[in-house]
């Protein structure tokens, strides 16, 4: 076992002084979270500007400015009154507002008549959520005038007389929707963008130390370090267990460093400290695993440098860490699962949105055991290639 | 003469790299293919709904028929794997259809149908407001049968069937969209935002990793003995510089021949595509000279290089629209050439820009081009005379 620590402690020293190892588990993680949570710090936020176009003044176009502008809607868009539907034309292409809601000429009186005039939103596709949301509220409101329309036809069709028509219309302008939806807290924390990111670019970076390790095991088989050290009464084991270790207690400094720097600088949330730390030593026994792996199959450096990148850049391109996998179609979603960073991401998004502690024990017990059978497979293997 | 037998070694050797392949030729498509299928416009919102509910009374299911106006509807097994497929992002929005709703909709009662709104907070007020509209119009026909009912002495559902089909044909006030944009500043979605995009990415990674080589052969000594032989220093750094032009234009054919066959892709005003692809292929050679001149080791080139590619590619475009990032965030973006180049295919692809509309980034471009393999001309040309 102490020799194990001895290997482990002269392999941590030997890549700390490798400037490049510094950067990829250290710098590079913290400056790529510092990028996104910046980049995306203003997409976070949403108002709606609408350039509003009165050409009908009517009784009805009054009362859906009215509407538009209430207290409720105000946190969600702004009304800007614009003289015509050029001048919000242009509003929209420039980018000045987000999306332009034009009321006809003869709106009010067409609106009770047999030949309704419809509304017109202005959008543009750089801002779809602006021209939706001005569709949905416009929507809304003429939802109570069509009903009332609708409920004089089916009076009329029910066998109301024609004649009473009149009384029909005056009868139904005191009715309200019989359904309406009301807005329920959902009672988690919305998952930010430094939260999804910074422990998906903490983990490629890490993944990307599978690659250094195996390099540095053939670098070694090749200098006859490997051999000198076997001449010492050290068993195989005792090498390798020093080597994992060291890969071990690299990933969990990166990871861990991660986490604080992005906790405190971009208001990244892991999640409790302990469930977050059960996930980051789980993948980093993923880690460790994967790179055993690697030195098993390959017989060369640049073997073993190609097989970890391509098993590196599988494994990130299938669990998410590239895309923000909840946006991705179902059977990505369910392909992330068949990797530990994929599994790692869903714990850090449950830990994120304020799930239970526990939320994050069955991803890291899918994770060991990911990590188990690849070990597993690489001794297999191993002893294979060593016998033969 | 002497330049191009070193620029065909060079190439030579490059395509011998098995590994390097992976990274030139199957790396780029499924990246292009992944983020195509993410980055898409899903037609709406994602809308939960209990799928017990769904299948329940007629007029809660009618509900969901309207829900689909907000977007695909996802059927859940219970409200707590609703909620946390919401939780996790993987729904926009739940809505909550309450058990009792016919019953209480039958006996000219009002309902209140509880929605659960996730997403970011730009998506919550837009998916609340969808999916207001949408049960406002399940809402017209309810309140149509109602009061027919209350008029003539029947019964809520009797006139239901009646007012649905009249809802089908009664003129309504509508309300149209019009897109009245001339042109977007965003990459159209799809495989149209990623390929061009990856596009710039990798050409440039890949030219800048691929100044190990360089730094190898330097380390070897292969230069030193070349020069020993009646070969310019001039030849051999104008020999890589055309292997490394050479390299990134394959890789630029292979992107945009796979984006047009593999995903459909188009590519824009042609003339104008040529001299982006080119001159970004210029772009590419001038950084991997550059790698090749600056860094000591192989390792240092193949590690750092892809760390500072991937972080002009964040700042410069290739990983998010700049259009939604804070505007000092684009300032800063804009002193990497990755910027320029997408605004380029921006203006090409979203705007059918030609030739002339580009010609001030093509111009930058050219300029990033000229300060690197000048930079990295006279390093090299320093270091295989010293």
């Amino acid at each position: 076992m102490n020799t194990a620590l001895v290997i482990a402690a002269k392999d941590l020293r030997h890549r700390l002084r490798d400037r490049s190892a510094i950067v990829l588990g250290f710098i590079a993680p913290v400056l790529v979270a510092a990028l996104m949570s910046f980049a995306f710090s203003s997409v976070e936020a949403f108002h709606a500007d609408i350039a509003f176009v009165d050409n009908d003044h009517g009784q009805i176009a009054v009362a859906l400015r009215t509407a538009l502008t209430s207290r409720e809607l105000s946190d969600v868009l702004s009304i800007e009154s614009v003289g015509s539907e050029q001048q919000a034309g242009k509003l929209v292409d420039d980018g000045d507002v987000g999306a332009g809601l034009v009321i006809p000429a003869g709106f009010s009186a067409a609106a009770v008549g047999d030949e309704p005039v419809g509304l017109t939103v202005l959008g543009s596709p750089d801002n779809p959520l602006e021209a939706q949301v001005a569709k949905a509220v416009a929507d809304a409101y003429v939802a109570q005038l069509n009903a009332d329309r609708l409920s004089v036809h089916t009076a009329l069709a029910a066998g109301v007389p024609a004649g009473r028509t009149a009384e029909l219309a005056k009868a139904v302008a005191g009715l309200r929707l019989p359904e309406s939806v009301e807005a329920r807290a959902t009672g988690y924390r919305q998952l930010t963008t430094a939260s999804y990111y910074a422990p998906a670019m903490g983990i490629m970076f890490v993944l990307f130390a599978i690659g250094f390790t195996a390099h540095s095991f053939f670098a070694e088989q090749r200098g006859g370090t490997l051999e000198r050290i076997s001449a010492a009464p050290i068993g195989r084991g005792g090498v390798l267990l020093g080597k994992s270790l060291a890969a071990f207690v690299y990933s969990v400094a990166s990871l861990t460093s991660l986490a604080v720097v992005s906790s405190l600088a971009f208001d990244a949330q892991w999640g409790p400290p302990l469930p977050a730390a059960a996930l980051i030593l789980a993948m980093s026994a993923a880690l460790v695993a994967l790179t055993a792996l690697v030195i098993a199959v390959s017989r060369t450096e640049r073997q073993a440098d190609g097989i970890a990148m391509m098993i590196t850049f599988a494994l990130l391109l299938l669990g998410g860490n590239f895309v923000l996998i909840s946006q991705a179609p179902d059977l990505l979603r369910k392909l992330a699962l068949l990797t530990p960073n994929g599994w790692a991401l869903r714990g850090f998004t449950d830990l994120a949105t304020g799930a239970a502690a526990t939320a994050a024990l069955a991803p890291a017990l899918v994770i060991l055991g990911m990590a188990a059978l690849v070990g597993l497979l690489a001794g297999v293997i191993g002893r294979w290639r060593a016998a033969s | 003469m002497t330049a191009l037998a070193v620029a065909a070694a060079s190439l030579r050797r490059m395509l011998r790299d098995r590994t390097a392949l992976f990274f030139v030729v199957l790396l780029p498509v499924l990246v292009i293919a992944i983020i195509g299928t993410v980055v898409h416009n899903p037609g709406g919102f994602r809308i939960g709904v209990l799928a017990g509910q769904a299948a329940g009374p007629a007029l809660a299911t009618s509900l969901v028929d309207d829900l689909g106006a907000a977007g695909p509807v996802e059927f859940q097994t219970d409200e707590q794997a609703a909620r946390t497929a919401l939780r996790r992002g993987e729904l926009d929005a739940v809505v909550l259809v309450p058990v009792d709703l016919e019953a209480t909709l039958l006996r000219g009662d009002d309902v209140v149908i509880p929605v659960l709104a996730g997403g970011a907070e730009s998506t919550q007020s837009a998916v609340r407001s969808a999916v207001s509209a949408a049960v406002a119009r399940h809402a017209e026909r309810v309140q149509a049968a109602a009061f027919a009912a209350r008029r003539t002495n029947s019964s809520v559902a009797e006139q239901l069937p009646r007012a649905t089909a009249l809802q089908r044909v009664t003129p309504r006030i509508s309300v149209s969209t019009e897109n009245v944009a001339s042109g977007s500043d965003y990459l159209p979605l799809g495989f149209g935002y990623s390929a061009p995009t990856m596009l710039v990415l990798f050409v440039f990674i890949n030219a800048l990793a691929g100044g190990a080589t360089v730094v190898q052969t330097r380390q070897l000594g292969i230069y030193s003995r070349a020069l020993a032989a009646p070969v310019r220093a001039r030849d051999l750094v104008f020999g890589e510089t055309l292997s490394y032009l050479t390299f990134a234009l394959l890789q630029s054919a292979l992107i945009i021949g796979t984006g047009s066959l593999l995903f459909g892709v188009s590519w824009g005003n042609l003339p104008a595509a040529i001299a982006l692809v080119v001159t970004w292929a210029l772009v590419g050679t001038g950084a991997g000279m550059l790698s090749g001149a600056v860094f000591k080791t192989p390792d240092q080139a193949s590690a750092i290089g892809p760390v500072v590619g991937i972080a002009f590619a964040m700042l410069g475009g290739c990983m998010w629209p700049l259009e939604i990032v804070p505007e000092t965030v684009r300032t800063v973006g804009h002193a990497t050439p990755h910027a320029w180049a997408v605004d380029a295919w921006i203006t090409l692809l979203s705007r059918a820009g030609g030739l002339a509309d580009i010609a001030t980034d093509l111009a930058v471009l050219a300029g990033f081009a000229a300060g690197m393999l000048g930079l990295a001309a006279v390093l090299l040309r320093r270091r295989l005379s010293s």
